[in-house]
């Protein structure tokens, strides 16, 4: 993966996600139930690990963080690269450097260590187990 | 290194690989030093179909992009419930490309440096 493919798979994501969260916004206030599209969710009825992540992120534009929590963590986490990465993007291009690319790569390096694997996997788990109970 | 064992090597690992790479990989093994033979039969590659089912089975959760060592897509694919199922229907299809890819980069990473 070189800096321009990471740069535009980043960019068309974040594009999705933005149609996506104007969507949500626009069903939720019109209250038609939003469409749901975890695959997961369809097949066995249990919900994974990142559903509610939409409504977490719809909360975080109403400013109720709390909210936000509730309906799944992982969406501070969408919200926060969702917000973050275009801009990044835009300031990495104009400097012409690739800091983002480094920062992605060094990320990447830390998440591979054993250690971190493990924290990384308990804390998905725990999430996911906490959304079962919630039934999401 | 020999002929004989290049082409041992591509016979039994040459699904591991595009089609069109195998020639460069084939010429850059005969200029090869002898004495790597037995760090290259080591060298552990992933293997595509492998790779596609636990993609069909497990995509969505981005199992796949974190086996072949896309560790940041996999997490990008984890956090979005497989990219709102649509990414994690399109890797079905270029995930064995990926995964050949991925073989590649660890191969020249042996015959390069």
């Amino acid at each position: 993966m070189n800096r321009n493919k990471l740069y535009s798979i980043l960019l068309i994501a974040c594009l999705a996600g933005y149609t996506w969260l104007y969507y949500s916004i626009i069903t939720q206030k019109s209250e038609v139930k939003s469409a749901e599209v975890c695959l997961i969710k369809h097949f066995t009825g249990v919900p994974c690990p990142s559903c509610g992540s939409t409504r977490s992120v719809v909360s975080l534009t109403q400013f109720d963080f709390e909210e936000a929590f509730l309906f799944n963590p992982l969406g501070y986490l969408v919200a926060m690269i969702m917000l973050l990465s275009p801009l990044w993007i835009i300031i990495d291009v104009i400097m012409k450097k690739n800091s983002l690319y480094i920062f992605y790569q060094k990320v990447e390096n830390t998440l591979r260590k054993p250690n971190n694997v493990i924290l990384f996997i308990v804390l998905i788990l725990i999430n996911w187990i906490w959304n079962i109970k919630k039934g999401l | 290194m020999e002929a004989q064992k290049v082409d041992m090597f591509i016979m039994s690992n040459g699904k591991y690989f595009e089609s069109h790479q195998i020639n460069a990989i084939r010429e850059g093994l005969l200029a090869l030093d002898d004495s790597k033979w037995a760090m290259l039969s080591t060298i552990q590659f992933k293997d595509p179909s492998t790779i596609l089912i636990i993609s069909i089975l497990a995509g969505s959760v981005g199992i796949d992009r974190f086996m072949i060592g896309d560790t940041g897509l996999g997490v990008g694919k984890l956090i979005t419930c497989g990219g709102m199922g649509i990414w994690a229907i399109v890797d079905w299809f270029i995930i064995q490309k990926a995964t050949r890819e991925k073989n590649m980069e660890k191969i020249q990473r042996f015959l390069y440096y």
